[in-house]
């Protein structure tokens, strides 16, 4: 369950604004000074799955749509098609017409945990992150690179180590899971 | 000395011995008061099962106390959480302490059922595996793979389906919590908040427990809520707590009152303070071998025995007044063989009265009977076997108070030869009798609510954001084996799920959800052995896994494939805990309970029954109906066995007063009747604690009629159980003003029954009344 907060915390889309010039160690705050929170951002995503189990990737790709403090849709379409759609209150896993697996937030408390972290961290709100993580980091120029550690050894145990980079919006995002898995996702053909 | 008089001291001081011995062995055994609802169900009647089962869940309700700690800002309440439960596991009164949960907890937790994967199962997934549709299950698996929220742990070797991430994700239904960074989080709140869960070493009607435990809480939370962390608690210690403040604050109120006004009216007639410590003597001895007694027959005393057994003090003091009254016009040689026929049969009306009650198959009842028996009979032997030594020398001393008081009581009109006076009472009591045929009865458990409004309505408010189940609506299923009663509530489940998905349940609680039976075991691992035969290779192709992989798949199903989770093995695990409650026996028999949660209506409460009905082995036990008809029994049962009782002290007074009973028993009679009338019209409808209240009425009221009978109606009698009168009515009537329910609707009727009896009484005196002086 854990593993679910956190990837939805950090695939939030994180737009950041464009004055990143001088080269020093990110803060929280300073991510929360700069960045801003779009009331819509859609693009493409291609999603890299490294299973250690059978030393393979499982390679995906899709596109994403964002609409703040209503939805998240993220749209698989290679080389399965699968919708998963995230509101405040439930997340349904979608195939086609098919309703896979639907969370509510009344009948699984679970769910309840997620939302509410995740809809504040769309609207860029650092602070709950930092709650979670330790951040270290670089800002060189336009380019910023964010390396955040679980303070929750329950956390923990599931990723070990998220990567974040970006410039002014997030491009791309490596998530190590202590079993030696990870997943990489990257953005392009993002529009506000 | 004369050789009587001698063996009376003896018999006096053996008297006193005893009392005491009895007292000192029961204060060894340390005073206990329960103020259980649940202890006052009748245990004969009800199956030994069902009152375990009840127990055992009232008993770890009782013990348990939670504390919520909520506030804006995160981190301070989670210090607070911190400070808090340093403090309480520092006490010697708490036995256990819950608020964090160490890594390794949580890495077992999430590790110790994955070997049993293929036995216990989702309930989802086997559904899907019933219907055979296993595609679906490895079109799941798949998108689980290539979703971004992946969610929980799991091996594309050992477990390629995600049958355990499945079953973990769905078996958080205990309770709304979550564990952050180490500490419980509760879900679905406004404000961060965290909880923390007291086990309590002892009783948690002790008051030391209880001043301690509270006095910890609360010398935290000032300093907590200027941080701006609000704490609220949940627990049967609290409404313990607040049941002892409350009788605190209403003895030192109306207590205090009473006992100021009794004190300077004995003064004020007897002008000496002698006569008012010998009637407290009595009093007070006749109350504590009482409750001596029934602490070592009973273990403890409940509260609404207390309450009600309190109302023999004002039958017992009856015969001090009456000694006492008496002796100043009758020498210390004559009084004895003078008023002792009146006071035995006074003694005699009352104790077959409340010893009938005893006869009724529920404890309250008992207790209440031996409580009432033990202290009249103590306090009529004190003022028998004392009194005289204690007033040997006193002079005879005519009060001048009883020439006045008979001169009121002569004012009245006598009912004899008064037709006018008749007719009234006559139509008064048809009246009265007319509009107690038309009343209802009331039989609210909500009597017997002592609690304030504000401490249930924080109780209910802790409850509903942890989503405790209640407690006092479940099924009890009882079977040879444990292995069958699973069976059987595996039965019994699509049916309760079927009143869920109709909305009519909001949900239930049951063992085998996550404790299956060894026949649903073998199934579900029959179920994911398929799986395997149909969806493996498919799945494994689209991967690319190589075949090396397929057989370590295989390998691994078969290696854990003969894995059952048993009742042993589960009992060991940490998700265990919170569920093993629900199995309420399990040695030469076995019983398991399903919980069932929200407010039940009757159509549901219908269909429970009706299951309860055909299954056998199965009953549904409703702890709300089940007081409510608890309480209309009590109060029919009181009423049948005080008439029966009467209708004996009738047949004897009867053999001695021939046909001037009438005089005896009219006046408590007509009483009754007319309170009774009166508190229909007051307090919609009759309950138990009304009829509680009646029988003091009817032992005083006869008590007065008996003595007057005996002393020719002399007017130093009818100063004494006028006095007796007048003390009842301060010390019981003044209840009236309770906040307490039980103990207002006692106070009430005895107010206006005790004024009634006075009034009447002197309507049916005889005509030659006034003092005999001997």
């Amino acid at each position: 369950m854990r593993y679910l907060l956190i990837l939805i915390l950090l695939l939030s889309p994180i737009a950041l604004r464009a004055e990143i010039t001088s080269h020093a160690e990110v803060t929280f705050a300073q991510l929360e000074q700069i960045s801003t929170s779009p009331e819509s951002l859609d693009g493409r995503f291609s999603q890299e799955k490294y299973l250690a189990a059978l030393d393979a990737s499982l390679l995906s790709s899709g596109v994403f749509s964002y609409r703040r403090g209503e939805s998240i849709r993220w749209e698989t379409l290679e080389p399965i098609q699968n919708e998963l759609f995230m509101t405040p209150t439930t997340i349904v896993n979608r195939q086609g017409e098919q309703e896979l697996v639907r969370l509510e937030k009344d009948t699984n408390p679970a769910v309840t945990v997620l939302s509410e972290i995740f809809f504040s961290v769309l609207t860029a709100e650092w602070a709950k992150l930092s709650v979670y993580f330790d951040l270290s980091g670089q800002l060189d120029g336009d380019q910023w690179r964010a390396e955040l550690i679980p303070v929750d050894h329950s956390v923990m145990q599931v990723v070990s180590r998220v990567e974040l980079r970006g410039d002014t919006l997030l491009r791309e995002l490596i998530l190590h899971e202590s079993g030696g898995d990870r997943t990489t996702i990257r953005f392009d053909s993002l529009s506000q | 000395m004369s050789k009587r008089s001698f063996s009376l001291q003896l018999a006096a001081i053996s008297w006193l011995l005893l009392v005491s011995v009895v007292t000192v062995l029961a204060l060894r055994q340390g005073p206990l008061f329960d103020s259980s609802i649940m202890a006052l169900l009748p245990k004969s009647d009800r199956q030994p099962l069902v009152q375990n089962a009840t127990e055992q869940m009232a008993e770890r309700f009782s013990k348990r106390l939670i504390l919520l700690l909520a506030g804006a800002n995160e981190e301070k309440v989670r210090t607070a959480v911190g400070s808090l439960a340093e403090s309480l596991t520092a006490l010697p009164e708490t036995s256990s302490v819950v608020w964090r949960v160490d890594d390794n907890e949580i890495a077992d937790y999430q590790t110790e059922l994955f070997p049993y994967r293929f036995s216990v199962i989702d309930t989802g997934i086997r559904k899907l595996s019933l219907s055979g549709d296993y595609k679906l299950i490895k079109d799941r698996a798949l998108l689980r793979l290539y979703s971004p929220l992946s969610v929980g742990k799991s091996s594309i070797i050992e477990d390629p389906f995600g049958l355990f991430p499945a079953l973990s994700l769905n078996r958080y239904g205990g309770l709304n919590l979550d564990v952050s960074q180490s500490l419980l989080k509760v879900t679905g709140t406004e404000l961060p908040t965290y909880m923390l869960m007291v086990t309590l070493a002892g009783d948690p009607f002790s008051p030391q427990l209880q001043s301690k435990i509270l006095d910890a809480v609360a010398a935290k939370e000032s300093q907590l809520n200027q941080s701006g962390v609000t704490v609220s608690m949940s627990g049967m210690l609290l409404h313990a707590a607040a049941g002892a403040q409350q009788a605190k604050t209403e003895i030192s109120t109306i207590g205090l009152g009473s006992l100021l006004g009794i004190i300077i009216t004995m003064l004020l007639i007897f002008r000496q303070f002698k006569p008012l410590i010998l009637m407290l003597f009595p009093v007070a001895i006749g109350c504590i071998t009482a409750a001596a007694v029934t602490m070592l027959i009973f273990g403890r005393v409940h509260l609404v025995t207390f309450a009600f057994g309190a109302g023999l003090v004002g039958v017992s003091i009856d015969y001090a007044l009456h000694f006492l009254c008496e002796r100043r016009v009758s020498s210390s040689g004559h009084i004895l063989r003078k008023i002792l026929p009146g006071l035995l049969l006074g003694l005699l009306s009352s104790v077959i009265a409340y010893a009938a009650q005893a006869l009724a198959p529920f404890p309250g009842l008992r207790q209440m009977a031996v409580f009432s028996v033990v202290g009249l009979s103590a306090s009529w032997l004190t003022v028998v076997l004392w009194f005289p030594l204690l007033t040997h020398r006193d002079s005879k001393q005519p009060l001048a108070v009883a020439d006045k008081l008979d001169g009121v009581r002569k004012r009245f009109p006598r009912i004899e030869g008064n037709p006018v006076l008749i007719m009234l009472l006559l139509i008064t009591t048809v009246v009265a009798a007319s509009s107690l045929w038309n009343s209802r009865s009331q039989d609210d458990i909500r009597l017997l609510q002592t609690s304030p409004t504000s401490l249930l309505a924080q109780e209910q408010s802790v409850q509903k954001t942890l989503g405790i189940s209640s407690s006092s609506q479940f099924l009890l299923i009882s079977a040879d084996t444990l292995e069958q009663c699973l069976q059987k509530e595996e039965l019994l489940i699509p049916r309760l799920e079927k009143l869920q998905a109709a909305g009519l349940l909001s949900g239930y609680q049951a063992v085998s959800s996550v404790l299956p039976s060894m026949r649903r075991q073998a199934e579900n691992v029959a179920l994911m052995q398929r799986l395997y035969d149909q969806q493996l290779t498919p799945f494994y192709g689209l991967l690319k896994v190589s075949a090396s992989g397929y057989s370590d798949a295989r390998l691994s199903l078969e290696r854990a494939e003969k894995l059952r989770l048993t009742p042993d093995v589960w009992q060991q695990q940490q998700g265990s805990e919170s569920w093993k409650d629900l199995i309420v026996k399990n040695d030469e028999s076995a019983a398991t309970v399903i919980r069932l949660s929200g407010a039940l209506d009757d159509e549901v409460r219908q269909k429970l029954m009706a299951i309860s009905d055909t299954e056998s082995g199965v009953s549904y036990i409703d702890q709300v109906q089940n007081i409510s008809e608890l309480m209309g029994t009590y109060r029919s049962q009181i009423i049948q066995w005080v008439m029966m009782a009467y209708l004996c002290v009738l047949l004897i007074l009867l053999l001695r007063y021939k046909t001037q009973v009438w005089r005896v028993v009219m006046p408590p009679l007509l009483a009754s009747v007319i309170t009774l009338a009166v508190l229909v019209q007051l307090e919609q409808g009759i309950n138990l604690f009304h009829l509680m209240a009646l029988i003091l009425v009817l032992g005083i009221g006869l008590d007065m009629g008996i003595f007057l009978m005996e002393t020719g109606e002399a007017a130093h009698t009818w100063l004494a159980v006028s006095l007796s009168t007048y003390t009842s009515l301060l010390a019981f009537g003044l209840l009236a003003l309770s906040d307490t329910p039980v103990l207002h609707h006692f106070g009430l009727t005895v107010l206006i029954g005790l004024a009634l009896v006075w009034l009447l009484a002197p309507l049916m005196r005889k005509d030659n009344s006034g003092d005999i002086h001997s």
